[in-house]
C-alpha cells in the first residue's frame, strides 16, 4: 500500500537580505493510512519547521528548497507545488492541525461555536442547525460534559485542557486523513496531558485517523506512537519503530538522550548528559555530521563527510558512519 | 541525612490573595494560593515541592522568602522566625536565601554583561571591594562550566543552558544557605538539563546548600530531592522521603500524578489512572478536601471535613481521610 504523506528528499531554506542558510536538509518520512508517526527533537531541531512545512505554513524568509512532500488521498498532491486556493482545500479537510499553546490558537473574539462551525463553512455544505448539531456531537465526543454551554463560551473562559480539547474538536470535525499535533500536551499538566493523549488515541482509533505527532518527550512518543524520527539540527538522525528506537537505538544522539533520561531517577548514578549544546543554525557544519562536535564517538571522516543515511537491522535507518564498516576505525 | 539538623521550618503557612472588583475596587474574595502548609528542611537536604499549574508551589516558595508577604505563618530559620524580622534588617538577611528562576531569558538583565551581572550581588550585600568582587566573578564562571572570556559578554549572546549556568553563578556567588530552586530546568532541552542537574548537585556539595526544589517535573524532583512534598490547591498532600513516595504513595492525587508520567519502557505497560476534570478554581474551592472532585476514593467525609495533614508512618505524611484511623 502507498504511504498517505510522503516527504521526499526536503530541504528548507532561509533567506534574509544578509544571509542566508540550509535549515532542515534531505528529509524523508512515509506515513502509512492509521499510523501514528512521531518526531520527536530539542527545541531548535526543526521537528516544528517540517510540520509546518506540509501545511504549507512557513514564513516568507522560509522556502522549501528542494524536495515534494506528496500527499495521496483520492488523488495524488504535491503539497509543496499546489496554489494557495488549492492548498486551503486540504488544510481542514485532508489535514488538520493542533498547536501547542491552545489560547494562542483560538481567536479570543469569538465563541466556540463559531470557531468549530467556521470549519464546516468552509468544507461541507450544511444547514445551520446541522453544523451546529455535528459541533456538539464532536465537543460530547472529546469529552466535554456540557457542550451545549460551551459552545456560547469564549476560550478564555475555559481552562488549559478544556481549550485543548476545543482544538481537537475543530481538527477531527471534518474527519481529515491525517492530524499534525504540533507538541499537542506540552503546556498542560501531567494530569491533564494523560487525559489528552488517550483521547487523542481513541478517537484517531475510531476514525481512522493518521497522526504525526511532534514532541520533546520521549515518553509521550512511547504512549502514543508507532514509528519515530529523531531530529537533530534539521535532519532526522533515526528513524525506524517505536521499539527498536527506544530498546536499540543506533545513533549516538540517540543513544544519548535516552542514557540521559533513562539515568534520572537513579540517584546512585551521576545523570549522562551530552555535552555542549545544540547548534543554532548558522553555527551547522558545511561538511561532515552535524551532531559530530558533541559526539562521543566521532572520528576524521565525521568532520569531512556528511554520512547517509545507513540500512541498520531490516527496519531502522540511522545517519551514523559508525555504521559502515570501512569508515569506522572500531571495527 | 536524617540526623542533620533542621534549618527551616515553616509553619501553617498561608498566603491569600484578595480579589478586588466592583466600582470601588472591594475586596471580593480571596484565592487562597497558599492555605497552611507546615514542614522543615533539613541541613543540605533538598526538598521538592510538587504540583500542577496553579497549587501553589511557586506562591509558597516566595513566600518564605519573604518576597510577598505572608497572610498568617511562621517560617523558622535558624531559629528565628523570618517574619518578625523587621523589613530593613531583612534586607541584611536576603544574602543567605537565593531563588534561581525557571526563564533564564527574563530573570538576567539583557543590558548587563556577565562580568556585571554576577559583581552586583556582591557590591550589593557589601561583601567585599570591586577588585575582590571581579576575582570572585572569574572564579564563579569557572566553577558553573563557563570560561573567563564570557565574563564580558552579554546574555543573549548564550543559549538556554548557559544563560542558566549564568543565573547559577550569580545565586551562589553571595554564599547563600538557602537556595529556592522554582523550575530551574524547566526550559531547557534534555541534553542540557541533565549538564545543568548535575552542576547542581555538584555545587551542593561544594558549598553545603540546601535545596528549595520547586518544579512540575517527576522525573527530575525523583533523581534530585530527599523529600518530596506533593501540592494540590494550596495544600500539601502528601509528604514523604523520595523513594517511599514514588515507591508506595499513599493519597489517591499523588498516585494518579505518578501513574500520569510516561514510562519510558517498551516491555511494561503501567496501570494508568486517569483523572476526570480539572484543578478547580482556586477562588472557589469545593468543600472538605480540595482534592474531592477528581478523587476516584471520594466519599461522604470527603465533603464535610478537610481531612487533617498527619504522619502516618515513619516520616510520611498525608492529609487523606482514607489514612485517618478515626
Amino acid at each position: 500500500m502507498e504511504s498517505l504523506l510522503e516527504l521526499k528528499d526536503v530541504s528548507i531554506d532561509f533567506q534574509s537580505k544578509r544571509k542566508s542558510f540550509n535549515i532542515i536538509k534531505n528529509i524523508n518520512l512515509k506515513i502509512d493510512r492509521k499510523m501514528k508517526y512521531g518526531i520527536v527533537g530539542e527545541s531548535g531541531s526543526g521537528k516544528s519547521l517540517t510540520s509546518l512545512a506540509v501545511m504549507n505554513l512557513l514564513s516568507d524568509n522560509l522556502s522549501i528548497g528542494q524536495g515534494e512532500i506528496i500527499l495521496r488521498t483520492e488523488e495524488e498532491k504535491v503539497l509543496n507545488h499546489l496554489s494557495k486556493k488549492a492548498m486551503r482545500d486540504v488544510r481542514g479537510e485532508d489535514i488538520a492541525m493542533i498547536f501547542q499553546e491552545p489560547m494562542t490558537a483560538l481567536d479570543p473574539l469569538y465563541t466556540i461555536e463559531y470557531q468549530i462551525i467556521e470549519v464546516l463553512k468552509y468544507h461541507r455544505k450544511m444547514s445551520k442547525k446541522e453544523m451546529r448539531e455535528k459541533a456538539i456531537a464532536m465537543l460530547t465526543s472529546v469529552g466535554i460534559s456540557r457542550p451545549e454551554k460551551i459552545m456560547d463560551d469564549y476560550p478564555h473562559q475555559l481552562s488549559g485542557g478544556m481549550r485543548q480539547r476545543v482544538m481537537i474538536a475543530m481538527a477531527l470535525i471534518t474527519e481529515p486523513k491525517l492530524l499534525i499535533a504540533d507538541e499537542p500536551t506540552t503546556a498542560l499538566d501531567v494530569t491533564i496531558q494523560a487525559q489528552i493523549l488517550d483521547l487523542m488515541n481513541d478517537l484517531t482509533e475510531e476514525h481512522g485517523t493518521s497522526i504525526l505527532m511532534i514532541t520533546h518527550d520521549l515518553g509521550v512518543i512511547l504512549e502514543t506512537c508507532d514509528r519515530v524520527a529523531v531530529m537533530y539540527a534539521g535532519q532526522v538522525v533515526e528513524e525506524s519503530t517505536v521499539k527498536n528506537v527506544f530498546d536499540n537505538p543506533q545513533h549516538p544522539y540517540t543513544q544519548g538522550l535516552l542514557k540521559s533520561i533513562k539515568t534520572l531517577g537513579d540517584r546512585s548514578e551521576k545523570l549522562y548528559s551530552i555535552p555542549g549544546n545544540v547548534p543554532t543554525p548558522d553555527e551547522y557544519q558545511e561538511l561532515g555530521c552535524r551532531f559530530a562536535t558533541r559526539c562521543p564517538f566521532a572520528f576524521d571522516k565525521c568532520f569531512s563527510e556528511e554520512p547517509p543515511a545507513f540500512q541498520v537491522g531490516a527496519d531502522q535507518t540511522s545517519k551514523c558512519w559508525l555504521h559502515d564498516e570501512e569508515a569506522n576505525p572500531n571495527e | 541525612m536524617s540526623n542533620q539538623p533542621v534549618v527551616l521550618e515553616v509553619k501553617n503557612l498561608k498566603k491569600h490573595f484578595p480579589i478586588k472588583g466592583g466600582v470601588f475596587k472591594t475586596t471580593q474574595g480571596y484565592v487562597k494560593a497558599v492555605d497552611g502548609i507546615s514542614f522543615s528542611i533539613k541541613e543540605n537536604e533538598t526538598f521538592s515541592i510538587v504540583g500542577e499549574s496553579g497549587c501553589g508551589k511557586s506562591t509558597a516558595g516566595r513566600t518564605i522568602l519573604r518576597l510577598l508577604e505572608p497572610t498568617e505563618g511562621e517560617v523558622w530559620f535558624n531559629g528565628e522566625n523570618l517574619y518578625d524580622i523587621k523589613k530593613r534588617a531583612f534586607r541584611k538577611k536576603r544574602k543567605d536565601f537565593q531563588l534561581i528562576f525557571q526563564d533564564p531569558y527574563s530573570s538576567l538583565n539583557p543590558r548587563m554583561t556577565v562580568q556585571e551581572l554576577l559583581v552586583e550581588p556582591l557590591l550589593t550585600h557589601d561583601l567585599c571591594s570591586k577588585k575582590e568582587a571581579i576575582e570572585k566573578a572569574k572564579e564563579m564562571v569557572d566553577r558553573v562550566g563557563l570560561s573567563e572570556k564570557h565574563l564580558s559578554r552579554f546574555p543573549h549572546e548564550f543559549s538556554g543552558g548557559q544563560r542558566q549556568r549564568i543565573s547559577i553563578a550569580r545565586a551562589l556567588i553571595v554564599h547563600p544557605k538557602l537556595v529556592i530552586l522554582d523550575e530551574a530546568v524547566s526550559a531547557l532541552d534534555v541534553s542540557v538539563q541533565s549538564q545543568i542537574l548535575n552542576l547542581l548537585i555538584d555545587l551542593q556539595e561544594e558549598f553545603e546548600l540546601t535545596y528549595i526544589f520547586i518544579s512540575h517535573d517527576l522525573n527530575v524532583v525523583k533523581h534530585l530531592s530527599d523529600r518530596v512534598g506533593v501540592m494540590y490547591l494550596g495544600q500539601m498532600m502528601e509528604l514523604a522521603k523520595t523513594d517511599d513516595l514514588y515507591k508506595e504513595p499513599l493519597h489517591p492525587y499523588t498516585k494518579a500524578l505518578l501513574s500520569a508520567i510516561p514510562n519510558l519502557s517498551t516491555t511494561e505497560k503501567k496501570e494508568r489512572i486517569i483523572l476526570q476534570g480539572d484543578v478547580p478554581d482556586p477562588s472557589n474551592p469545593p468543600s472538605g478536601c480540595p482534592f474531592r472532585l477528581r478523587c476516584p476514593a471520594a466519599h461522604d467525609r470527603c465533603v464535610t471535613e478537610n481531612p487533617v495533614f498527619q504522619e502516618v508512618k515513619n516520616d510520611h505524611w498525608v492529609a487523606c481521610h482514607l489514612y485517618d484511623e478515626k
